[in-house]
């Protein structure tokens, strides 16, 4: 049992190691980066005045901008921490896009006729989207585990039929949504007019969800285990093909929730949605440090990868840069943010050996 | 649990420079204060050392205690963090071991392999493969692996893909493209560890006609036999220092293992046996598996040890894989505390308490991406868990339970498993299913690429176990091993059960000659 110590000589330690846990923790490097980032975009992108106030207002640092970042952010974030899941479980999901196509159309054409109330039909956009966002998500599962065929082939093909799906129910057309998913998805919570921090709210929640799920429960441990070394697992009497199952069902469900905020937002729904999301939820587990070898990643940091990743597209705007350049330099900054990452890692591991020295021989 | 009371540090004589045997000739390699860490431990500390030309020289000691590293910074696996390396009187450094390779200095090791997908003869030319034109040529290809296949005298077919050879004769393939670069100085490292007997034998004799062909060897082993029987020079190395360096007449088998672990080892007689052996815990009958297992039968009860024998690839793994539905074409009944069960998967295996501890630790034991801590509750994690929810705290108290009870050195448990040496990993591999808690323990080759004091505390471990009652089902290479812990031996050769053994009667001899199926004269 662990030593009977005093509370004030545990926080002293606590408060001294806090250093060098931070230092060691993989996402530091991360915050660093978006937070050098966001100086560099306060000081270059110029100032304008508030036409209601008359004040000077920075381009960059002032409240409507950050939301916007956020809220751009947190549609595909919410998918980057599934996403995170399946990669951390050694697979990969391309399918995304088209569950968040697919659920939001559902959603959309129920929702034609709405039932009574607002919040009624609130509940029912809910179930709506997360419950088909769940059964994609199973569907291709069960195709992974019982055809034994690579995710990668499976989501590529699921990727196509979804998306068929949900431009054959829609028609091709754009579909409204009642203004009572609208309200929820831009509540104001009393803040300035223009703000609107629910989507916000969501990628926080599900991102505090996932990481929960990965540090703390069982299932979420064996989804390390299974990325880590299937045969092992195996060994260990864990059922892989539930595990399988579980995490591409997460990731439909994480699309389904992105779905409801991101349909509700917009206020309509087509199935050209979110076309090419699934390579940003990619972009932003890897740029998160998740290895596509599986048994590696975090939710926070896929989380903090999808910010940068729009921070970046933001400073475009911002640092007023040629649009068209957009693709090149998104793609660019990915390369550097993963060979950053691998750099970082490669430093941590020294300074562990140095640390070594001061060590007992380990055996 | 522990046999050997080995919480205390012993004293330990570092002597960094050794005896430099004076008769030998100019020295092919000199080792200058070499230095290597890793995360968490340094491997290697200002060792110095040289190697003769032309000679086979020995390097041993316990697991971690460097051997393997110094080897692999030699083929250029690792680079040192100090000190340098003379060939020949000059300073080289190799990036990297195709350029060690590309200056004379080649490794065998079972972590270095080739392309599986390939065969033997495409994986014998890999760097240049031979071309008529724009294209590979084939023919050109197989002559050449035959051409030196047949100088080593080894016998294989060149067309055959290298993933389906056994270890064995993957290694002869990693030995053959060494030579056939033009390896003067050859690193090996624990080549037969997972080899029978047999197939060391074919082995020795290739190193004996290298040896004599003028290439120097480095030969790290943790058997000594092996070492006594091949080496001309031997060198102890210890916590990453080197202990002493002795022409191999000098030594003394006792001499050389006090040298290792520093201590006198302690005689080990099983206690297990001093107690009546309990219920029938588990009854296998008839058990077949096409071209695996023919008819296998047996019991094993509670408190006992029985020890299964045979020569690699006679069956005894494929037993423990039958049992614990791994093996799907398996047939037969087996009985769990009397009850017939049909088990298809391990967790059903576990459930029913039976615990498989495999052979491989890496491939089929450990994580090694995942923490130590992780690793050792992995099958067990639910009963750390209410509701899907990890209890942390009842999940760190086991950890430090059985980090405790089988001496698993780390600096914490929660380092990454793959930056721990063999044994420690060993250690987490049976810590998981002790830790579980199974009444029926199948033990895979249990302390292979294990030190002596690691492998004894092992074997201490696996006594006690059957002390409480545990049934163990012990698969072991090492005859010594199976002799001094099983109750009862059964010797299997072909899928066959071919002979029991009693305690009194087992010893190597006997035991030998029934896996290999030769009549005592």
């Amino acid at each position: 049992m662990r030593h009977p110590a005093k509370p004030l000589q545990v926080v002293c330690q606590r408060v001294r190691d806090a250093p060098r846990w931070l230092l060691n923790r993989q996402q530091t490097g991360l915050v660093l980066v978006i937070l050098a980032l966001a100086v560099v975009l306060t000081a270059f992108s110029g100032t304008h005045v508030d036409r209601r106030s008359g004040a000077a207002v920075n381009n960059f640092l002032n409240s409507g901008t950050l939301m916007q970042v956020a809220t751009d952010a947190s549609f595909f974030a919410v998918m980057a921490i599934g996403a995170t899941i399946v990669i951390i479980s050694g697979g990969i999901d391309l399918s995304v896009g088209s569950v968040y196509a697919v659920a939001g159309v559902t959603m959309a054409l129920v929702l034609r006729s709405p039932p009574q109330g607002p919040l009624q039909t609130v509940g029912v956009g809910i179930l709506v989207s997360l419950g088909i966002g769940l059964i994609c998500g199973v569907i291709n599962g069960l195709m992974i585990v019982g055809l034994r065929v690579h995710s990668f082939v499976i989501t590529l093909g699921t990727m196509w039929i979804f998306r068929g799906i949900a431009f054959v129910t829609s028609r091709a057309t754009s579909v409204l949504v009642p203004d009572a998913l609208t309200g929820v998805a831009k509540a104001n919570f009393g803040l300035g007019p223009g703000l609107y921090p629910m989507p916000m709210a969501v990628m926080i929640v599900v991102t505090l969800c996932g990481a929960i799920y990965l540090s703390h429960t069982v299932m979420g441990r064996h989804v390390f285990a299974v990325g880590g070394n299937v045969e092992a697992s195996r060994y260990a009497g864990l059922r892989i093909e539930r595990i399988q199952l579980g995490v591409f069902a997460l990731s439909g469900l994480a699309a389904g929730i992105a779905a409801f905020m991101g349909t509700s937002y917009y206020g309509s729904a087509s199935c050209a949605d979110a076309s090419g999301y699934e390579l940003y939820v990619i972009a932003s587990a890897v740029v998160g440090g998740a290895s596509l070898k599986g048994g590696r990643g975090s939710a926070v940091s896929a989380t903090l990868g999808a910010l940068l990743i729009v921070l970046i597209r933001q400073s475009i705007r911002s640092l007023r840069l040629d649009q068209n350049y957009e693709w090149i330099i998104i793609g660019c900054a990915i390369i550097v943010a993963v060979v950053l990452d691998r750099v970082s890692t490669a430093l941590t591991s020294r300074r562990l050996t140095a640390v070594g020295d001061t060590h007992h021989r380990g055996g | 649990m522990r046999a050997t009371a080995s919480s205390c540090p012993p004293s330990r004589p570092i002597q960094c420079r050794p005896i430099l045997y004076q008769d030998m000739p100019e020295p092919l390699i000199c080792f200058v204060g070499i230095t290597k860490r890793f995360p968490g431990v340094v491997a290697l500390r200002d060792v110095h050392l040289d190697i003769a030309q032309g000679s086979c020289h020995g390097l041993v000691g316990e697991n971690g205690a460097g051997k393997s590293t110094l080897g692999k910074i030699l083929a250029g696996i690792h680079r040192p963090d100090g000190g340098q390396i003379r060939l020949s009187g000059s300073e080289v450094c190799f990036g990297g071991p195709h350029e060690a390779l590309g200056a004379g200095v080649g490794i065998v090791h079972q972590e270095l392999s080739f392309c599986e997908n390939l065969t033997v003869a495409e994986n014998l030319s890999l760097g240049s493969l031979p071309t008529c034109g724009p294209f590979w040529s084939r023919d050109a290809t197989e002559r050449l692996a035959r051409e030196c296949l047949d100088s080593l005298r080894v016998e294989l077919d060149p067309q055959r893909r290298l993933g389906d050879l056994p270890v064995s004769q993957q290694q002869l393939v990693q030995i053959a493209s060494v030579v056939s670069r033009g390896a003067r100085v050859i690193v090996m490292d624990e080549p037969t560890s997972s080899l029978s007997q047999a197939e060391a034998c074919r082995l020795f004799a290739l190193i004996e006609r290298l040896r004599d062909a003028g290439t120097t060897l480095i030969y790290v082993s943790h058997r000594l036999e092996e070492v006594f029987m091949l080496c001309d020079t031997i060198t102890v190395l210890r916590d990453g220092a080197i202990v002493a360096t002795k022409a191999a007449t000098e030594w003394s088998r006792d001499g050389l293992v006090q040298a290792m672990i520093g201590r006198p080892l302690d005689d080990y007689f099983p206690r297990h046996m001093e107690q009546p052996l309990g219920e029938e815990l588990l009854r296998v009958e008839d058990l077949r598996s096409p071209g695996r297992l023919e008819g296998i039968s047996f019991s094993l009860r509670a408190g006992e040890v029985l020890g299964l024998a045979g020569l690699v690839g006679s069956g005894r793994t494929e037993i423990a894989e039958a049992i614990c539905g791994l093996d799907r074409r398996a047939t037969g009944r087996i009985l769990v505390r009397g009850r017939p069960m049909r088990i298809r998967h391990p967790r059903q295996a576990l459930s029913l308490g039976i615990g498989l501890v495999p052979e491989d630790r890496k491939r089929h034991g450990l994580v090694l991406s995942m923490r130590a801590s992780e690793n050792l509750t992995l099958p067990t994690l639910k009963r750390h868990a209410r509701m899907g929810w990890v209890k942390r705290r009842s999940e760190s108290a086991v950890v430090r339970e059985f980090f405790a009870a089988l001496d698993i050195r780390a600096a914490t448990p929660g380092v990454v498993t793959e930056s721990l040496s063999g044994g420690n990993q060993q250690k987490i591999v049976l810590a998981k299913w002790v830790a579980a808690r199974c009444p029926i323990l199948i033990v895979d080759e249990p302390t292979r690429g294990i030190d002596v004091g690691a492998k004894a505390e092992i074997h201490a471990l696996i006594d006690g176990l059957a002390r409480q009652g545990v049934g163990v089902l012990l698969i072991s290479s090492e005859l010594p091993e199976l002799i001094n812990l099983a109750t009862r031996i059964l010797v299997l050769r072909g899928g066959e059960i071919v002979g029991e053994l009693s305690r009194g009667d087992a010893d190597q001899d006997a035991l030998l000659r029934l896996m290999a199926g030769i009549e005592a004269t």
